[in-house]
């Protein structure tokens, strides 16, 4: 723990700090430009220069200086203003002065920073040097004259990432970032070098021009693309969402997001539901409220009604449902669209019991039926992590690119029971081994073969340092699935038990992925936002809001109960989905017990206590011991990353990222 | 009351020279000219109505950087862009609400390629309040109409700046 | 003109009534022409004083500006408050303008040009310019507003206030000229003052009858610096408030007719009427309608001068002014004048 003196003040910081850190700690502003906290050291801005004392007589970048004992450091005296007044004239030697058409300007770092630490004005007559633009692919949209060469999205791509997909080309001046041979960055995490980038050199491609960010109101949500449950800021401007930014969560999502997450938002305002239909004469016919709410309540199902949650529901939307089927006298609940059956009894077997952060520190994952890179790209982040620790992965699964190596056992559900005798003895060898069980490994009784594994590999153990350890984890793609659950939307045989039941209506609240046509008999009732399958199978259709604009519970795929806002209001006649399920109960003469969105989420908390409290629910580390043993191929649900969920369908920067990114190929081989 | 008083305020004295002042007045010069016919100098930094400038080769200035929408301290002024088919940043929409507008000509100080301007043109007024809400295409058009003047008054003012 | 339209063969009776209409028709059309003008000139005179130029625009200098103003109220729309007492509402501004037209019946446009040369001519404009409150009385009741409200007690206070002086006033210019009619009024000036100057005005008794009575004509007609009724920085605009267009119009000319008409009052009972102002034979030459008309404007130049001059009284002031200045004043001159002629002209 050395001691010493930022400023004539005298801290303590950790052994291996930097002077940077070290001054931050002191609550000093050090300006940077390359240095991030989630990246490599590189020391090539020079903007973090501090004077140091002992030491040569001239400043240092602090940055890459370890913090020793008796050091005396100043940030304030002449020489640091002089060094930092130096730096930023030669950064902007080459910069040029297109703010005002610049994406960046209002959130950029050499913006910001000229003004706090620059001189007035530039000594420099000769002409600047230009660089060409160089391909990044459909979402980010390159400047490089701007580049001032921080490398971030370089270490970002292959640290990070895992991809070396970005590099730096040339030296001195002449030097350039670009993409291999020019190619796309195709991984699912490539937005977020937009984010790193402290200029406008890397922008985002969909938001070009579209609005300066104090035009922006912002508001902090819940991403619901996948189970992750990435904290995200929604900047809006008027009733549209014009982009989504992470938050800072290191717990879920640490300053990450998936492009999917970041970019499905245009398809926010297409294909929206924004008035109630109503099928007349085999054709879905607009119609009002009165009118579709008519419609359904002239059915009088009684308990003969059952609802089926989509991916994308809020855990508010789900309670709603379910009093209000409660209140006709029917459980008949259900959110595993795609028909899965596995037990729900222990929330635990379900459950990410390692947390994201835990999952870093794993020596041995066993990774079944999962495609991890676009089921859940912010864990196989961590998942890199714990690799570049020395973790060993396997996975059993047909293979995919991992970007962080691991070994591919097989394509058999057998395997679990059955593993090679090296992967055996690795895990045998684990202080803290842990399974990933994927949606694809989860159904055929795979759910029972897995934990029966981890009876028999202790995965639940006391570690040395007397903490405990849960290794068991189920890795979910639908961001309602862990609240879905919570809330009992699952039956002991899965949607199967609705279809058996043959129920008059089906409420069905933005579920798109249910076979809709063993429900033929039934009225279906369509809550959602998007045209898209459950729309096209309804019977009456009832616009609901999307996740931007209702404000929300969510639990993610580890349990951690996570609130959002609302950020705008739903299109045209777009009504919150609690309110209209509200409505419901009225139409079908029925009391649900709340009339405001406050009794409702209090009624939520009172039934499932944890719902109310932000962060990991407890479920218990105790593990049904399973048994039996799984059989048959695994195939990934996922075919195309881009195109998981309706809003991505419909979002036209997505179906590009999915024609360009990922079937490029196929269409280049087509033209040819 | 004194008696000098009692004679001023009885031959209403003070109102006598009060007209005798109006009087003279009356046979002076008028101090007002014959406005629509004659016209006062205008200084170049005059802010009449608002003109969006081009370039020589017919190009537009403005690159929807959204200054002047940020400064307008009414918020008269809505701005929507989006990248031409050329790439360049370029304005979809350009309103100004003059009835907002207060004139104080922040939006022209504001503009780092002197598109938006305030030009000399104060005679504008109209029949109906909507010919009030400014688009792009009249705010081009009274650029195009005053270019000559704006050129002049900013070069004018250009020293002093 | 009875004997011309009889020299057509009429009966007495049709030509009595046809040289009626006609003389009626005389006085009123021009009246309405010189009110359309007088206005012009008011504005004018006020902005010469201001060092502004006035209205230039609607014809050779503007002097088209009021039938461009007429032409205006007349295309606009008639508001009628739904609060309003319809009936009065409407009947309000008739009053006003019919009265302000009516005392022009007896005033000489030259010797024995009179509509109705009846013996008690002062007593009839005294009369009819007291039933003028009327129709700003109505006009604040009908309105149902407070701001007419106001200004219609307003001017029922100045109006009565103002007429007790100026009655006693002009019982001094009856008692020198010994008659009610007008026309014998003026002709009782023909070389009043020392033989030479044909008017009272000359007189040192009756000059400062004449001073008050040109102020409390203001107070009377309602113009500044007495236009308290509809003093615009309280009232918005008084009695006028809910008034448009052709009812507002009417309110105008009346109160220039108004205004007009104590113009020629104040010519006629001390500037000697249709007389020409000095005693000199060849002045006679010029016809007596012609140097009334002349003294007309000239008073009103005057009227226009104090408006561009003296500010607003303040209403207490112009309450102190009428009921503890000029009535005293006034009544103290009826006795001297009366005192003075018992002397002089009754030999006590």
């Amino acid at each position: 723990m050395p001691k010493l003196k930022v400023d004539g003040v005298e801290i303590e910081v950790p052994n291996g700090a930097t002077v940077l850190q070290a001054c931050e700690l002191a609550g000093k502003e050090i300006p940077r430009f390359c240095y991030h906290e989630r990246l490599s050291i590189a020391g090539n801005c020079r903007m973090c220069l501090v004077e140091v004392k002992p030491g040569p007589p001239k400043p240092q970048a602090s940055c890459a200086l370890p913090a020793a004992d008796n050091q005396e450091i100043r940030t304030d005296s002449e020489m640091v203003k002089k060094a930092r007044e130096g730096v930023m004239e030669f950064l902007l030697i080459n910069h040029p002065l297109d703010c005002p058409i610049c994406d960046q300007g209002g959130e950029c770092d050499l913006q910001d920073q000229s003004v706090a630490y620059g001189r007035g004005g530039s000594r420099y007559h000769e002409n600047k040097r230009a660089v060409t633009d160089k391909n990044m692919g459909p979402l980010i949209k390159t400047q490089m004259t701007r580049c001032i060469h921080c490398t971030r999205c370089v270490r970002f791509s292959e640290e990070v990432a895992g991809v070396d997909e970005i590099g730096a080309l040339y030296r001195g001046e002449s030097m350039q970032i670009t993409t291999y041979l020019e190619h796309a960055a195709k991984h699912e995490l490539s937005a977020n070098v937009i984010d790193l980038c402290p200029v406008g050199a890397l922008t985002s491609r969909p938001y070009a021009f579209e609005a300066r960010p104090w035009e922006l109101k912002k508001t902090l949500g819940i991403d619901v693309s996948d189970a992750t449950g990435a904290n995200i800021r929604i900047d809006a401007r008027g009733r549209e969402v014009m982009r989504v930014l992470p938050r800072i969560n290191d717990d879920v999502n640490e300053e990450w997001l998936s492009d999917k997450g970041r970019y499905q938002v245009d398809g926010l305002t297409k294909r929206r539901l924004d008035r109630p239909y109503l099928r007349r004469d085999g054709k879905l016919q607009p119609a009002s409220w009165n009118e579709a709410f008519a419609a359904i309540a002239s059915l009088n199902p009684g308990n003969s009604i059952a609802a089926i949650a989509g991916d994308m529901v809020d855990c508010e939307t789900m309670f709603a449902a379910k009093q209000l089927l409660g209140a006709l006298g029917s459980t008949q609940l259900e959110g595993r669209q795609t028909g899965m059956d596995y037990a729900t009894d222990s929330l635990a077997a379900v459950n990410f019991n390692s947390t994201f952060n835990g999952i870093e520190t794993a020596d041995a994952i066993l990774i079944v039926g999962s495609m991890v890179r676009w089921e859940a790209p912010l864990v196989h982040v961590r998942i890199r992590k714990a690799v570049k620790r020395g973790a060993k992965v396997f996975l059993i699964g047909p293979e995919w690119e991992t970007t962080c190596g691991g070994e591919f056992l097989g394509n058999d559900r057998a395997l679990l029971g059955n593993l090679p005798g090296h992967v055996s003895d690795a895990f045998a060898n684990a202080k803290r081994p842990a399974v990933i069980l994927g949606g694809a490994g989860l159904g055929s009784g795979g759910l029972d073969a897995a934990l029966a594994f981890a009876g028999s590999l202790n995965l639940v153990r006391d570690l040395e340092d007397g903490t405990k350890w849960n290794g068991f984890n189920v890795l979910h793609m639908a961001a309602s699935r862990m609240g879905g659950l919570m809330l009992g939307f699952a039956q002991k045989g899965g949607i199967a038990d609705l279809v058996a039941a043959k129920p008059k209506v089906v409420l069905s609240l933005g579920a798109d992925e249910v076979d809709y046509a063993k429900f033929a008999g039934s009225m279906i009732v369509y809550i959602g936002h998007h045209g898209d399958k459950g729309a096209h199978a309804a019977d009456v259709i009832l616009p609901g809001a999307a996740y931007t604009e209702k404000a929300g519970t969510y639990v993610n795929t580890e349990g951690r109960v996570q609130f959002a806002d609302k950020a705008v209001f739903a299109p045209g006649d777009a009504r919150e989905d609690w309110t209209i399920l509200r409505a419901l109960a009225d139409a079908f003469g029925v009391s649900v017990g709340f009339d405001s969105f406050d009794d409702l989420r209090t009624a939520m908390i009172s039934a499932v206590p944890a719902l109310g409290i932000e962060g990991l629910a407890d479920y218990g580390s105790v593990l049904p011991s399973g048994g039996g043993s799984a059989s048959g191929a695994i195939a990934y649900p996922i075919q195309d990353f881009y195109m998981t969920n309706p809003i991505a369908r419909a979002s036209a920067v997505m179906q590009r990222c999915s024609a360009e990114l990922l079937h490029g190929e196929d269409l280049a081989e087509a033209a040819e | 009351m004194s008696v000098a008083q009692l004679v001023k305020s009885f031959t209403l004295w003070e109102f006598l020279k009060a007209h005798a002042l109006t009087l003279k007045y009356f046979f002076k010069p008028k101090a007002t000219i014959n406005y629509p016919f004659e016209k006062n100098p205008l200084s170049p930094r005059f802010r009449g109505e608002h003109a969006l400038r081009r370039y020589p080769n017919g190009e537009e200035r403005c690159i929807a950087c959204k200054l002047c929408e940020a400064v307008c301290p009414a918020q008269a002024i809505t701005i929507e862009a989006e990248p031409r088919n050329d790439g360049s940043r370029r304005t979809t929409r350009y309103d100004i609400d003059m009835t907002k507008c207060i004139f104080c000509g922040f939006c022209q100080e504001a503009c780092p390629v002197d598109a938006i301007v305030e030009g000399p043109n104060l005679e504008y007024s109209t029949e109906t309040r909507e010919e009030l809400l400014y688009d792009k295409a009249k705010l081009l058009a009274n650029g195009d109409k005053w270019e000559r003047a704006l050129a002049a008054n900013l070069e004018a003012d250009a020293p002093y700046r | 003109m009875t004997a011309f339209f009889q020299n057509l063969g009429m009966s007495y009776e049709w030509a009595w009534a046809i040289a009626t209409i006609c003389g009626i028709l005389l006085i009123a059309l021009p009246l309405m022409l010189g009110v359309a003008m007088i206005i012009y000139a008011d504005r004018k005179i006020w902005a010469a004083m201001a060092l502004r130029r006035g209205p230039n625009v609607v014809g050779p200098f503007g002097l088209l500006q009021s039938f461009a103003d007429g032409l205006k109220v007349f295309l606009q729309e008639t508001i009628v408050p739904s609060a309003a007492n319809k009936g009065i509402f409407l009947i309000a501004p008739i009053v006003t303008f019919t009265v302000a037209l009516l005392a022009w019946a007896v005033i000489p446009f030259n010797s024995g040009a009179v509509l109705a040369d009846i013996n008690v001519g002062l007593l009839y404009v005294l009369a009819i310019s007291s039933l003028g409150v009327y129709g700003t009385v109505m006009a604040g009741w009908a309105s149902n507003s407070k701001y007419p409200f106001f200004s219609a007690m307003r001017a029922s206070a100045q109006m009565i206030s103002y007429e007790v002086s100026i009655g006693f006033i002009l019982i001094c210019v009856v008692l020198w000229a010994n008659s009610f009619n007008l026309n014998e009024i003026v002709l009782a000036q023909k070389g009043a003052g020392l033989g030479f100057v044909n008017g009272f005005w000359f007189n040192i008794l009756l000059f400062p009858m004449w001073v008050m009575f040109l102020i409390s004509g203001m107070a009377e007609t309602g113009r500044a610096p007495f236009d308290l009724t509809e003093a615009e920085s309280e009232l918005v605009a008084g009695f006028q408030t809910e008034y448009s267009s052709m009812s507002f119009a009417l309110y105008w000319l009346g109160e220039y007719a108004n205004v007009l008409l104590m113009c020629a009052l104040n010519a006629t009972l001390f500037f000697g009427g249709w007389l020409p102002p000095f005693e000199i034979p060849f002045l006679y030459w010029v016809p007596g309608f012609v140097w009334l008309l002349l003294k007309i404007l000239f008073f009103f130049f005057i009227f226009s001068w104090v408006k561009a001059t003296v500010p607003r009284y303040r209403y207490d002031q112009l309450m102190r002014l009428g009921w503890k200045v000029f009535l005293p004043v006034s009544l103290g001159f009826v006795v001297l004048v009366s005192g003075w002629l018992m002397f002089t002209r009754y030999g006590a």
